[in-house]
């Protein structure tokens, strides 16, 4: 099936059960969920993703009386489908455990040499709840400027150095700094509005 | 020797984190971070922080992700669940009699429509069409995974629809979902799922035919044998030649 709607599918059609609303916004929605499945579960459970992704939207009808805006739509998503998978790793891995196959975990190395441990496949965003979770989601969404995010995935994901991120983008090294440091004060500001993610981040620092 | 500015420490804090720094620069924070304790806070409060980013960040991009499709055979699943969740639209508010035009245009449609199809059906086709028949599962989803006398019949008029194919009988949604995603390889013929859902009152066809996928719900708002002529005739319509 071929759908060539890119637009957000009206909120209040969704609520009344429109069906062709609904095909709308699960062609609108499924990447999102499937990014964030993939995500969460490539590393583990690759099989699992398109499940995920697809319970994920189930779960979202349940809960598309609660939303008030369409925008909440595909934060809401994200963060369904990040709980999902992180919900299906913690059992993964503790069945596993269960098994005495904790060694089975130790996957290889990355290109840093560090060795993934299961948990920090978990995520400190799990003790966030779903509508919290999608609200810091929907925040760095509007408050987190696209030059700043892209410098800031660039110099975490893409492990580019502040020349290199220079040389990609035209911008001054200094620049570099300054956009990460933004980048940065924007996620904090939006993590203070979150108590329980500050909650976390004190556990860290413990 | 001067105290380090806030800039400086933030670029040498934010490398080292992310494993970017040199030995050089691994040396200066550190001798920073000796020389002024009051920044160790601030150090550590940044690795926090950066880890959240890392977390973050990739769902932000993944919130925005726009590429890939939804696979047909979820179609029908995700708006079994619309209906059950939701029930169905209210119908628009229409008088009987608009109602009753509406239903006599619709028809007039489909007898000129029908007509049409005979002529082609009878004069054209024959003569090209070489049969190529479809590959059809069926199940029957009843969650109560109880075999009573509803069941029987229901299971009877499915296996007089289909009477090559036996009928699978489905007690959980998580067999339905295996049921689904397994497919028969037929490289030269259709292949068609026709799953019965007693809770949702419809029937959902999903097939393949000729690199095309197509899926239909047919409500079971009346009899299940209707219902059951209805989706055998989508079926046939999707698979001809």
């Amino acid at each position: 099936m071929i759908f060539s709607l890119v637009k957000p599918p009206d909120l209040k059609s969704l609520q009344q059960g429109d069906e062709a609303a609904w095909d709308a916004a699960f062609a609108w929605l499924w990447p999102t969920a499937f990014a964030v499945a993939q995500l969460k579960l490539q590393l583990f459970l690759p099989e699992e993703v398109e499940d995920v992704a697809i319970e994920t939207l189930e779960e979202l009808v349940e809960k598309v009386r609660e939303v008030k805006a369409v925008e909440e739509l595909k934060p809401l998503t994200a963060s369904i489908a990040h709980h999902r998978a992180v919900s299906l790793l913690r059992q993964w891995f503790a069945k596993k455990r269960g098994a005495g196959k904790t060694e089975s975990l130790d996957v290889p190395a990355d290109e840093d040499g560090a060795k993934h441990d299961p948990a920090s496949e978990l995520s400190p965003l799990a003790e966030l709840n779903q509508t919290e979770l999608a609200g810091l989601l929907a925040e760095l969404q509007r408050d987190l400027k696209p030059e700043f995010r892209a410098v800031l995935n660039d110099f975490f994901w893409g492990r580019l150095g502040y020349e290199q991120i220079a040389t990609k983008h035209k911008l001054a090294v200094g620049t570099v700094g300054v956009y990460l440091k933004r980048g940065m004060e924007a996620m904090r500001k939006a993590g203070q509005r979150h108590p329980k993610l500050l909650k976390e981040l004190e556990a860290f620092l413990r | 020797m001067n105290s380090m500015n806030d800039e400086r420490f933030f670029d040498l804090a934010m490398k080292v984190i992310a494993r970017h720094a040199s030995d050089a620069e691994r040396t200066e924070l550190n001798a920073a971070l000796t020389r002024q304790p009051e920044l160790k806070a601030e150090y550590e409060r940044l690795q926090a922080e950066v880890l959240i980013a890392k977390e973050t960040l990739p769902l932000v991009n993944a919130t925005e992700a726009t590429a890939g499709e939804l696979p047909a055979y979820a179609c029908g699943r995700l708006q079994s669940k619309v209906r059950q969740t939701l029930g169905r639209p209210p119908a628009a508010a229409e008088s009987q009699s608009e109602r009753e035009q509406r239903m006599m245009w619709k028809w007039r449609w489909v007898l000129g429509l029908a007509t049409a199809t005979a002529v082609v059906v009878l004069l054209v086709v024959p003569a090209l069409r070489t049969p190529s028949e479809a590959v059809i599962q069926v199940a029957m989803l009843d969650t109560t995974g109880v075999t009573r006398g509803a069941d029987t019949n229901e299971a009877a008029l499915l296996h007089q629809s289909w009477e090559k194919t036996s009928v699978d009988s489905l007690t959980s949604v998580e067999m339905l979902r295996e049921w689904e995603a397994n497919w028969p390889a037929a490289r030269h013929q259709p292949v068609v799922k026709v799953v019965y859902d007693r809770a949702a009152g419809e029937v959902r066809v999903t097939g393949r035919w000729q690199a095309k996928e197509f899926s239909k719900i047919f409500p079971v708002d009346g009899s299940l044998a209707e219902t059951l002529k209805q989706a055998k005739a989508y079926i046939a319509e999707q698979t001809e030649r």
